[in-house]
């Protein structure tokens, strides 16, 4: 096991990482200082781990016909999906797009974000998609696992019940039988620890499936809006679904989700086998995420944003929500006046009232952790319209 | 309390799967009579036969509990955890667990009778019929196992999970499928009777009453099919997917909607009589009785309602369930949640 220490400080505008120092820019929390500590295997970075295959490359796929009469289609999200990752490779045939990624002899773990009303989430027609996708290229449903922290919200939103036979549904809250052996949720040998608020555990744990069973993961992630990130895109589901004893990091209104989300993402387990990101904007959330009860906060976005870079994605899936809450006439997410601050009864009547301070700077401090590209300008953001 | 007031041996009460109870509380239970909190979470119903009171639990445990003081009387260890609500079949108490065994346990010891294997998790409640044992798995494959001895009469492998809990009548069993169908089983053979396709899976189990088979499915559509052709004699739409299966009383199907809406519609022609106030995410299936109805949320309560004018009766706030439904009899309720607290209530 190796420890690394990162040290978020206020005072001095700066993250120490090691040795080092990575200056901020504007808009950096106001927050206290955070010391980090990161226990996780001392491993050499894949070619494929974050920011993967094509640093700095997002493609944004919309279908107008993929929500049809209030249902997401699946015949539009195969269409959206193979067309995204050929745009992506650069491959001319699916199937040769996928196999960028995966090896059919590989365990593959699918991130899906299940925190959300019904029709927020990451949508079953995308996860049958991919599942058959790793199919094509020779990946057995025995070795695909779609995991999420919490056990009611897979089941809930059905994911245990709709995925075919033979794919596994972990919740990393519950055991779980693999062959006849139980296994537990976590692995006690890899964890950050910090004290955010002088909470009572420190540490959190990273879930086994991460850590030992899965050696690749497909994050499945939302475009949504998040009360005290900003956004829950590609890094906060996979350091928020992936670790646990997460929630002490924000205590309304003060949040430490960034940098914490940042950091979590560079334990080398997660770091390494995360190879691609398919972000769900099917329907998209732009106030009171993750769950998002007030449908008036939920538009019909009609679009897949495609990499292997989760910096570009979440830029992107933020400069997407921050347009569309222009559009409807509400305050930026880097907005910290008070008088927007309420409670969460407030946040679900108002799409002007937030419990937290919002910290979208999780993004660019992961790229400062280089997992990835955060300014627009270094960013190829291809957009394409399939009909 | 009244000690065998009524049986409730299987999901939804009794093997016709209408989630029908004789209980008329049009009044809340306001009096604790024993609670009991389980290691792990109950995603299953609980079950009460002869005063005893039936709960599988994740823990991987078949608990056998005194109805009246909820004292253990014995416990089953499976091979790992169990979602299945139990079967009792005469001294018989039949369940599946995620080993992929289905079990079945003399109910009076506790102790193993026999052990049918499937491919996957079953997540099922096993239905006894005449002398087979009928249940769906998540492997895909829908099994026959003899009654008295375990022993596999048939399997069909379909293209989806098994989620839904089978309904056998006469000479056919039915059931859905994640593969999108409902289908309709000759019970001695296996082979097909009559498959209807709906848009997406159906992981509700059907009721059967009148003649109709009434399942809600993941397309948002809640079919009204007939039991002997599997023609449609109505379907009724939702606005998100159905997971709860249906209680059936005088005239009236209720189910749940992943949309938070009880909804209340005429078993003749599909209309709409009364929906509840959205109760966010509803999974759990109702069960009713001659004046009201029940219906456990995920977020929190279970809610009792009038069953002509949807009138909110009472409600009690324990703990949420996913697929849980409360016994509810004139004696007493017994509720389950998901975090794994059993209560017994008067």
């Amino acid at each position: 096991m190796n420890r690394r220490t990162f040290v978020f400080s206020a005072t001095l505008g700066a993250l120490n990482l090691g040795l080092g120092r990575l200056s901020f820019g504007q808009g950096r929390s106001r927050l206290e200082s955070l010391e980090i500590d990161v226990h996780a295997p001392d491993l050499p970075l894949s070619p494929l781990g974050m920011p993967g295959l094509f640093p700095g490359k997002v493609v944004e796929v919309f279908h107008e016909e993929s929500i049809v009469d209030r249902r997401v289609s699946r015949a539009a999200i195969h269409t959206m999906l193979e067309d995204g990752m050929k745009a992506l490779t650069g491959e001319s045939i699916s199937r040769n797009a996928w196999a960028r990624f995966v090896v059919p002899a590989d365990v593959v773990a699918i991130k899906v974000n299940p925190s959300g009303v019904p029709g927020t989430v990451s949508s079953i027609p995308l996860v049958r998609e991919v599942i058959q996708a790793l199919n094509s290229v020779g990946v057995p449903n025995k070795n695909i696992i779609v995991y999420d922290r919490n056990s009611n919200q897979l089941e809930v939103n059905g994911y245990h019940a709709l995925v075919p036979p033979g794919v596994r549904v972990v919740g990393l809250d519950q055991r779980w039988s693999v062959e006849g052996e139980t296994r537990g949720g976590y692995d006690p040998n890899v964890f950050c620890e910090m004290d955010c608020f002088g909470e009572r555990e420190t540490r959190s744990y990273l879930a086994s499936v991460v850590a030992t069973d899965a050696t690749k993961i497909i994050n499945l992630p939302c475009l949504k809006e998040h009360n005290a990130s900003g956004v829950t895109g590609c890094l906060k589901n996979l350091a928020y679904g992936s670790f646990n004893n997460v929630a002490r990091t924000h205590v309304d209104p003060k949040t430490y989700t960034d940098p914490v989300i940042a950091v979590m993402c560079t334990a080398a387990p997660l770091r390494s086998k995360a190879v691609l990101h398919i972000m769900d904007g099917i329907r998209a959330v732009y106030h009171s995420g993750p769950f998002a009860w007030n449908p008036d906060f939920v538009w019909e976005a009609k679009t897949l944003l495609i990499g292997t870079d989760p910096v570009a994605v979440d830029r992107i899936e933020l400069e997407i929500v921050e347009r569309k809450r222009r559009e409807v006439g509400v305050p930026s997410l880097w907005d910290h006046n008070p008088e927007y601050l309420g409670t969460s009864a407030d946040m679900q009547r108002s799409a002007r009232k937030s419990p937290y301070y919002r910290e979208p700077g999780h993004i660019r401090t992961a790229a400062e952790l280089g997992l990835g590209k955060w300014e627009l300008n270094q960013i190829d953001h291809r957009k394409l319209r399939v009909v | 309390m009244a000690q065998n007031a009524m049986n409730w041996v299987t999901l939804l009460a009794a093997n016709d799967r209408r989630g029908k109870t004789s209980g008329a509380r049009r009044t809340g239970p306001d009096e604790l009579i024993w609670k009991l909190a389980l290691p792990e979470s109950v995603r299953s119903s609980p079950v009460l036969s002869d005063g005893v009171v039936y709960v599988t639990c994740r823990d991987g445990h078949l608990y056998a509990l005194d109805s009246r003081t909820g004292k253990e009387r014995w416990k089953f260890r499976a091979g790992a955890a169990i979602d299945s609500t139990p079967s009792i079949s005469g001294h018989l108490v039949l369940f599946g667990s995620d080993d992929g065994s289905l079990y079945a346990v003399d109910r009076t010891a506790g102790r193993l009778y026999w052990r049918a294997e499937a491919g996957g998790a079953i997540w099922t409640s096993p239905v006894i019929h005449d002398d087979s044992v009928y249940f769906g798995s998540t492997d895909g494959a829908f099994r026959a196992a003899d009654r008295s001895t375990g022993k596999i009469r048939w399997s069909r492998q379909m293209e989806g999970r098994i989620c839904s809990t089978a309904y056998a009548s006469g000479q056919l069993v039915y059931f859905g499928c994640s593969d999108g169908r409902i289908y309709a089983l000759e019970g001695s053979s296996g082979k097909d009777a009559w498959i209807h396709q709906a848009g997406d899976a159906v992981i509700a189990s059907p009721a059967v009453a009148d003649g109709v088979l009434l399942a809600g499915s993941e397309d948002y559509f809640f079919y009204a099919l007939d039991a002997a052709t599997g023609r449609v004699r109505w379907k009724f739409e939702t606005d998100l997917g159905i997971y709860s299966s249906a209680a059936v009383t005088g005239g009236r199907v209720f189910f749940g909607g992943k949309n938070g809406y009880l909804y209340a519609i005429a078993l003749a022609d599909g209309k709409e009589i009364w929906k509840s106030k959205p109760l966010r995410t509803l999974t759990a299936p109702p069960v009713a009785g001659d004046s009201i109805v029940c219906i456990q949320t995920f977020y929190g309560a279970t809610q009792a309602y009038d069953t002509s004018t949807g009138e909110e009766l009472w409600r009690a706030n324990l703990g949420g369930s996913l697929q849980s439904t409360p016994i509810v009899t004139d004696d007493a309720v017994y509720i389950a949640t998901y975090p794994g607290v059993l209560y017994a209530l008067r």
